[in-house]
């Protein structure tokens, strides 16, 4: 078997019903990965505005379109069901839900938690074979347990990557929008997937978690564990100062960024002077062996980077192909989308959604199981009828607690 | 409410990977009770020696990355492309649960490493690959790394960059250890399918995938033609009241201010500039925009008279919103990152402290991380328990199959 055999085995998740009682990011996401494999998965967001993160493609750091991506990646195979969870019909509600449900994500800040009854402890009676999933911004206790915590502050600021991801003498790194509340959104589904075996083993369910903070410790891990016992990372030079101007950064024509990896310039400097129309090089007393480059590093780089500069990428990966010498490019998103690789790593997915018709897969593979196909992702309280009947609510039921606020 | 039982212990574990994100895979089901046994060449896991290889390493007197991604792990050495090695393998194999490995696919064509060749030994066996770049296609082969295949294939450092400006710089190892939580996720998926149908399974997934999910944001929005503009460089950004600032011991402040309205004037106040609250350049919302970069090189000027501590005070005072840029070396005395279950205590006395994995279970608390094994440590162990003789285990060991 190989990942490329069409599944035709029930998703592992199926028949599994997700609370997702969370908002933005990277609680949502978990959930939404919990659908691409089979569970049922209905969003519980405020009546009228929903999940903030509906407006997400509005900010201004995002890239501007008037079509609703964030939310399509975010929102997929999701039921919606709108409650206002400070009202005791929503309450009503909510515990019939819980008595069916599988697992319950939620991301409140814990004051938040507690005054809408919503931490483990409170739901333990209720169904004491629920998983409880709980995504924090900086952990369960500690002084900034209460503080909200976004990917940009908890997992970027706080862990050092930022830091870390610098030139000398320059500003902190950038990050992308949620680029790690979605690396976070796997680590909430190795929880979760832990929760279901120990409930599978034992029967009972349990609380499973993780915190912004600690996923971007966990990926810095490297530099945080040089750290821990006093080792300091060193600090990356500017393409414009390297160490080694062979295995450098330089700007093309058509501003494309090439990697040049020449560690082997012992057997290449010939062949690249060559490539580069510079055969005066080679006589040049100032780099004629290995020493003598490292030591005029700079000097070697001012005179490459107008060379570089001087044509396009295109042009320089026709002249160093096959040449033995190691090369690559900072890729850009216009070309992955459309790269045929990333087709066949199973990154991109079509969509029955005509507005937005390919969304992103979540990275895991499996040989038994492809992912669903996602639809238009629904609107505030687009499931409430549904959801209700389906958890056992009469017809007079459903409109008294609508009558009574609790939908909004 | 910690129990003794860890959800995976019980199960065994062979990692026939190298470097990192496997390998960090393996530790985390390793945490949670998994028996690991790392399987290695001659020659070691090459990420033994990382550390001193690779410039953009912090050095220190401990192999701190080889013991982080090893902990809890037994070593046996096996000559994979020996006869008498493939025999031990598939005893192994057979009373193993779980096999992670990361050799490009040639290689595991070669070595007869793919899962059809292990399904044949164990069909309860699940089969973890990780990849660079997937399982088919025209770079399939290529050897896949976290700096190439994660951040630079994916568009992430590209996107990473300020206003005419080089790209991004990712830190050792960061996208690996993302792809490992992915990787742990497929096979916990393979358990519970196991468990449904009594079947074992081939999961995988690549660095290149794990990239691309990580901004999948600007991924999707690159799917219906919308693209990220490059940040402006603090020195000119959209809005001055949203940028970072370097202040007098160079430490960089993240200015996050969204309700401009309610907190100018507490703002001007924490920076000692009151005269600011009512000039008529900066009176509003629009002008404030429209003179970013000048009121940006006030607030510069400002920020860089007085340490970072100075300024944490001032603006934590007025109640102005902001965030920091924590340095590496800030990590080890932060008591929130003991709370948040990221740093802990070891059983290795010359590396006391290290990174927990960013699961956390009510029920079951991570082991406590030991030594990683040195080269062969467990190999008569390993061996022994499968059932081989100590005249075979030497039979092995001369012709060079183990070690």
């Amino acid at each position: 078997m190989s990942p490329q055999t069409t599944p035709d085995e029930p998703l592992p998740l199926a028949g599994l019903t997700v609370l997702d009682i969370s908002s933005f990011i990277a609680a949502p996401a978990a959930a939404a990965a919990l659908g691409d494999f089979g569970a049922d998965v209905i969003k519980i967001e405020p009546p009228v505005d929903g999940d903030p993160h509906r407006n997400s493609f509005r900010n201004a750091s995002y890239p501007q379109s008037d079509r609703n991506f964030p939310w399509q990646l975010d929102g997929r195979h999701k039921r919606s069901l709108a409650l206002d969870l400070k009202t005791d019909g929503a309450r009503t509600i909510l515990e019939r839900l819980l008595k069916r449900a599988d697992v319950m994500i939620v991301n409140f800040p814990p004051p938040a938690r507690e005054r809408l009854r919503l931490r483990w402890e409170d739901i333990e009676p209720i169904n004491p074979r629920l998983v409880y999933c709980s995504l924090t911004g900086y952990g369960e206790t500690g002084p900034d347990r209460d503080r909200p915590g976004f990917d940009i502050t908890a997992y970027f600021g706080r862990s050092g990557i930022l830091d870390a991801a610098r030139y000398d003498g320059g500003p902190p790194g950038v990050s992308l929008p949620a680029q790690g509340d979605r690396a976070t959104a796997m680590t909430l589904v190795a929880a979760i997937l832990m929760g279901l075996r120990r409930r599978d083993q034992t029967g009972k369910g349990g609380w499973v978690g993780t915190s912004l903070y600690a996923n971007g410790v966990w990926a810095n891990g490297t530099t945080a564990a040089g750290a821990l016992i006093g080792a300091q990372l060193p600090v990356r030079p500017p393409p414009d100062r390297p160490r080694n101007a062979l295995t450098n950064l330089y700007r093309t024509k058509d501003d494309r960024w090439l990697q040049l990896l020449m560690v082997r310039d012992d057997r290449l400097w010939a062949t690249f002077c060559g490539i580069i129309e510079r055969p005066d090089l080679m006589a040049d007393p100032r780099f004629t062996g290995r020493p003598e480059r490292r030591a005029h590093a700079q000097e070697l780089h001012d005179l490459l980077e107008p060379v570089f500069a001087g044509r396009r990428y295109a042009d320089w990966e026709t002249r160093l192909s096959g040449t033995g010498i190691p090369f690559g490019v900072i890729g850009r998103l216009a070309d992955v989308i459309d790269d045929e690789q990333a087709e066949h790593a199973g990154i991109f997915a079509d969509t029955t959604n005509p507005a937005i018709p390919r969304t992103v897969n979540t990275p895991i593979r499996l040989g038994f199981a492809a992912p669903r196909t996602a639809g238009p992702p629904p609107e505030v309280g687009q499931h409430n009828d549904e959801v209700l009947r389906e958890t056992g609510f009469s017809e007079a039921e459903i409109d008294a607690l609508k009558k009574s606020g609790a939908l909004g | 409410m910690t129990e003794t039982a860890l959800p995976l212990a019980g199960l065994r574990v062979l990692d026939i990977s190298s470097f990192i994100a496997a390998p960090a895979a393996a530790v985390v089901l390793g945490d949670w009770g998994a028996d690991v046994i790392k399987i290695e060449g001659p020659d070691g896991d090459a990420n033994r020696k990382i550390m001193k290889d690779s410039a953009n390493y912090p050095k220190a007197g401990v192999n701190y990355p080889w013991e982080m991604d090893s902990r809890n792990k037994r070593s046996l050495v096996l000559d994979l492309k020996s006869p008498e090695a493939r025999a031990a393998l598939d005893r192994l194999l057979a009373t193993s649960d779980i096999v992670i490995c990361n050799f490009p696919p040639p290689v595991r064509d070669k070595l007869k490493l793919t899962y059809e060749d292990m399904k044949k030994v164990n069909p309860k066996l699940i089969y973890a690959s990780l990849t660079g770049y997937g399982e088919s296609g025209p770079d399939r082969d290529r050897p896949g790394f976290d700096v190439t295949a994660y951040f630079a294939r994916s568009g992430l450092l590209e996107a990473q960059r300020y206003e005419g400006g080089p790209p991004g710089v990712p830190g050792p190892a960061q996208g690996d250890r993302a792809t490992a939580m992915a990787l742990v996720s497929s096979i916990l998926m393979a358990l519970i399918h196991r468990m449904q149908t009594g079947e074992g399974s081939w999961v995988g997934t690549s660095l290149l995938g794990n990239g691309l999910w990580s901004c999948g944001v600007i991924a999707q929005a690159a799917l219906v033609g919308a693209f990220l503009p490059h940040r402006p460089p603090p020195d000119r950004p959209r809005t001055a009241l949203g940028n970072i600032y370097a202040t007098a011991d160079d430490r960089w402040l993240q200015l996050t201010i969204v309700r401009e309205d309610k907190l100018w004037a507490p703002l001007c106040k924490a920076l000692d500039l009151p005269a600011l609250i009512d000039d008529p350049r900066f009176a509003a919302i629009d002008e404030r925009r429209r003179r970013s970069a000048e009121l940006a090189a006030i607030f510069r000027e400002t920020f860089a008279t007085q340490p970072y501590e100075h300024w944490r005070a001032a603006l934590a005072a007025h109640e102005v919103t902001f965030g920091v840029i924590s340095r590496p070396q800030d990590i080890p005395d932060d008591v929130q990152a003991v709370h948040a279950g990221a740093v802990v205590e070891t059983a290795i006395p010359e590396m006391p402290r290290t990174l927990a994995n960013p699961i956390r279970l009510g029920f079951a608390e991570q082991r406590i991380a030991h030594a990683a094994p040195a080269l062969g440590q467990h190999t008569d162990e390993i061996l022994g328990e499968i059932g081989l003789s100590t005249e075979e285990i030497s039979g092995l060991r001369s012709s060079g199959a183990v070690r």
